[in-house]
């Protein structure tokens, strides 16, 4: 931006951001429709007539009795990991590039995390007591299990949610002060309320800027724990191949992992279809393709000591288990998530193909769709094959599973276009810091100088 | 007693593992493979004292039966020269119960006669206890079940049907047990005297292969049979200290 | 009664000079108005400390204090003896700890910038009275610097003067607030 012969200006960047938000197109509304109601024929009412009929609508059987449900939870938790996490990282190391993306990747966390908590919803057999597992004062005089991973997960995934959506609210604050002295009816209401009154002083972006940072420093560590302790609801079990200590840090890489694909992807489509072109450029690009490349080797690292592991225990149990992975009946998906998280990936090393707008689309999403496969794989193929061989089988998702595997897609994308109608996308104001301040113009008519 | 009071003595009575030992009972079963001819009829005990559901034929082949006593077959050698073991697999009834730590609700948690219990009304259904079941003896009800005429007649009343969404498994037919505990409290015993509880499956097994009572009570059969040579316990490497303990076949060299 | 004058500046380092000319004419403090946070602000008004910090320390510390208790003294009153582990397991427990330690630091962080900050204030909705003590251009959110100063009615005039000489673009009584 520095560089440019015809520099952007302040007021270009509001309205920009303003128009972005007041001005829809009918295919927006196109788009909008579509998703929610893909939402609703896809996950709401599968999860409905499952809500009816029993967990039985799914397909889990007597070993395999977590499917994709629990996969799409972590994955969606995975997914979540790079928003607000990246951002945090890249607040607190002061780098510039970071300003243009980081609202949509905080909201990709937010609404993976709405996601990932309906999944548990959708997951328990008796969703309508979930509540149960707060701790909150009852007349049954029953109290939840605080030394059950379950439990960290409930209490980590609480403090999380929490936490993003502090995180992304309070770096709006300016944004929709701005906004809102741009709006009329409603939406001048509803900004006014979110904005809660910003005026933009000198004390208050000095509070902003400190209260920013202790989130930023705070919730690093929380995105790392939460999903090691959704790791833990495997690895804290004895079932061989998920009780390993390998399992957090392979947990948290493949989160990061997942997730900044996952920005690469959003990234893609708001360049498309929000004309963020000039915000979002190949510097983005080029650096989320070098992380890429730095995580799937990480992953891939992590995969080749998770079968070493294994392999060299000499357990029967592990092994089985391993060869079951490896060769089994699900070793199709295990060969094709090692082509799209650790082969194609590499092409990452090549600076053309990083700053190549497309070919990284395809690139990100081939990465989630192995990921999502990894999950699945954890959970299939582990509960498949278990110390008693009698009790071995095979687990193979209904089509109820797989409708709402792509329902929550649909959710996804709609709790994303409305957050793109409500929240200014693109943070004007650090987009404006990262520019050159107005310059003084010489004393013009307008002003009028005091000679 | 005040509140700080009830939580420092707390605080001094738990904090130690092994608390467990000073439970009142300590049930066990054992099982003799020796003897058992693998004829299932403790498998239709327990199918009839626990309202077990008969889940028909399309959910039997999606593998979501529900037996809380299984017979596992293992077969040994290859055709014509086969062999075939056979091992009753239930609830072990761990002392350190995989089981029972992930539950998030506490719906399954060890009770004061060293049993693992399951609290269905409690139960929200995340199945992981399933998974961390070694034993895989858990079973969940993927739906409701119903029992065709005149079956519904034969229900016992002793024991809940189970709805949608809970997790079941073997019991120890606790049933049986607080029955007996109940008549020994009426008769102004202490204690429940030694082969006065019997399971369904232990009093249904033709060849007597299956013995069940106190272990805490030094004098009873199970723990002297505990003490032979013959008993073991099935994964006893992952220290789950299992309470259903199985003597070993004897080998009869051919 | 104060008068407000607020002087809008087409870039931020006149907007700061205008700042510090109003404070060494002994006319109080003034307030910026900005897009963005302004570099060297503390250069010229002096520095700005917050009590977010000790907020934040607060309720990281009581998170972490309740976040333990919670889970013990509850594991105390209801005793369910669970997998032969003890009913006082600090391993997992420290991990609720963890977890309530960072809850409550977020909460309290984001009650200390309310505090610190004074927000919410007058503007926030049109249901609440129109709070004079806080004069705000809206141009102030776009591009503009803007410098504010309540003075008495007598000072008005030399502020005004003071803003121009620092290169006011336009000169505001900053009782207009939000359209
Ligand atoms: S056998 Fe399985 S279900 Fe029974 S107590 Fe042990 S771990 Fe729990
Ligand atoms: S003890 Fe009772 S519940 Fe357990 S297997 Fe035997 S009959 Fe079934």
């Amino acid at each position: 931006m520095q560089g440019d012969p015809n520099p952007l200006k302040y007021t270009d960047i509001h309205n920009d951001v303003v128009a972005s938000i007041v001005e829809t197109g009918s295919n927006y509304y196109v788009a909008l429709a579509t998703a929610l109601a893909l939402t609703l024929i896809c996950f709401f009412f599968p999860w409905f007539y499952q809500l009816y009929y029993g967990i039985g609508a799914a397909g889990m059987n007597h070993p395999g009795v977590w499917g994709t449900y629990l996969a799409s939870f972590i994955f969606w938790i995975g997914l979540s990991h790079s928003g607000t996490l990246l951002s945090c990282v890249l607040h607190i190391t002061n780098s510039s590039w970071r300003k243009a993306m980081y609202r949509s990747a905080e909201a990709m966390t937010l609404f993976s995390l709405v996601v990932a908590a309906m999944m548990v919803m959708v997951h328990v057999g008796r969703p309508w007591f979930i509540h149960w597992t707060l701790p909150y004062p009852n007349q049954m005089e029953m109290w939840p299990n605080f030394r059950s991973p379950l439990l960290f997960d409930v209490m980590a995934i609480t403090t999380y949610i929490t936490g993003s959506t502090v995180f992304i609210y309070m770096g709006s604050i300016p944004d929709f002060a701005a906004v809102r002295d741009r709006t009329r009816g409603w939406r001048n209401t509803m900004y006014s309320l979110l904005s809660l009154g910003w005026r933009g002083t000198d004390r208050e972006w000095h509070r902003l800027h400190w209260a920013y940072t202790f989130l930023a420093v705070l919730i690093i560590p929380l995105a790392v724990s939460v999903h090691s302790i959704v790791s833990w609801d495997f690895a804290m079990s004895i079932v061989p191949a998920l009780h390993q200590t390998i399992f957090a840090p392979y947990f948290v890489v493949g989160a990061i992992y997942s997730g900044t694909a996952g920005i690469v992807t959003v990234m893609f489509v708001l360049r498309k279809f929000m004309d963020f072109g000039e915000y979002i450029t190949e510097l983005h690009f080029d650096n989320l393709g070098k992380l890429l490349l730095v995580l799937s080797l990480l992953w891939s690292y992590i995969n080749i000591v998770e079968i070493f592991t294994g392999f060299y225990s000499g357990a029967s149990g592990e092994t089985e288990a391993l060869r079951y992975r490896l060769f089994g009946f699900y070793a199709p998906l295990y060969w094709e998530m090692i082509t799209f998280c650790a082969v194609l990936p590499l092409l990452c090393a090549f600076k053309r193909f990083r700053t190549s707008f497309v070919p990284m689309l395809y690139l990100s999403i081939a990465i989630n769709i192995g990921m999502y496969t990894e999950r699945f794989l954890i959970v299939a193929t582990s509960l498949s094959r278990q110390y008693l061989p009698d009790a071995w089988g095979l687990y193979v998702p209904s089509a109820v599973e797989i409708s709402i595997l792509v329902g929550t897609l649909a959710l996804f994308t709609t709790l994303f276009l409305l957050f793109v109608k409500i929240f200014p996308s693109v943070s004007m104001y650090e987009v404006k810091e990262t520019m050159d301040t107005p310059k003084k113009i010489p004393a013009a008519a307008s002003g009028g100088s005091l000679a | 007693m005040s509140f700080l009071d009830r939580i420092a003595e707390g605080w001094r009575k738990n904090r130690k593992p092994g608390y467990y030992e000073n439970f009142d009972y300590h049930w066990t079963m054992t099982i003799d493979l020796d003897q058992c001819s693998g004829c299932g009829a403790c498998v239709t005990a327990c199918q009839a004292e626990n309202n077990l559901p008969i889940v028909g034929e399309k959910a039997f082949a999606k593998g979501r039966e529900v037996k809380w006593l299984r017979m596992e077959h293992y077969w040994e050698g290859e055709y014509p020269d086969v062999k075939l073991n056979i091992i009753p697999m239930l609830c072990q009834h761990c002392d350190n119960a995989p089981c029972e730590t992930v539950c998030p609700v506490s719906a399954t948690y060890h009770n004061q006669d060293g049993l693992n219990t399951q609290i269905y009304n409690r139960c929200i259904g995340t199945r992981s206890c399933a998974v961390y079941c070694p034993y895989e003896v858990r079973y969940f009800n993927y739906n409701d079940h119903t029992w065709d005429s005149p079956l519904d007649q034969q229900l016992n009343p002793d024991v809940s049907v189970r709805e949608k969404g809970v997790m079941e498994k073997c019991t120890f037919c606790i049933q049986r047990v607080r029955q007996a505990k109940d008549t020994a409290k009426d008769d102004g015993r202490r204690r429940v005297r030694d082969g006065e509880v019997q399971p369904a499956c232990v009093q249904t097994c033709p060849s007597q292969a299956m013995a069940f009572g106190d272990r805490n009570d030094p004098e009873s059969n199970v723990s002297q049979t505990l003490a032979g040579p013959r008993a073991y316990r099935v994964l006893d490497e992952l220290n789950t200290k299992s309470s259903v303990v199985y003597l070993k076949k004897v080998e009869t060299e051919a | 009664m104060t008068h407000f004058v607020v002087g809008l500046f087409g870039d931020p380092e006149s907007a700061l000079s205008a700042a510090g000319s109003i404070q060494s004419a002994d006319l109080g403090t003034p307030e910026l108005m900005s897009p963005v946070p302004i570099e060297g602000v503390e250069e010229v008004l002096g520095e700005k400390r917050s009590v977010i910090k000790r907020f934040s320390l607060f309720g990281a510390i009581f998170g972490g204090v309740s976040g333990f208790l919670l889970a013990a003294i509850t594991a105390v009153l209801y005793a369910h003896p669970v997998g032969g582990r003890p009913i006082i397991t600090f391993p997992p427990y420290l991990i609720i700890t963890y977890e309530l330690t960072i809850l409550f630091g977020i909460i309290f962080t984001v009650i200390g910038f309310f505090v610190s900050a004074r927000l919410p204030n007058g503007l926030w909705t049109s249901f609440w009275k129109q709070d004079e003590n806080r004069p705000y251009v809206p141009e102030a959110a776009v591009d503009k610097f803007a410098v504010s100063i309540g003075c008495g009615v007598d000072d008005v005039q030399r502020a005004e003067t003071i803003l121009r000489a620092a290169g006011a673009e336009a000169i505001r009584d900053g009782t207009e607030g939000v359209s």
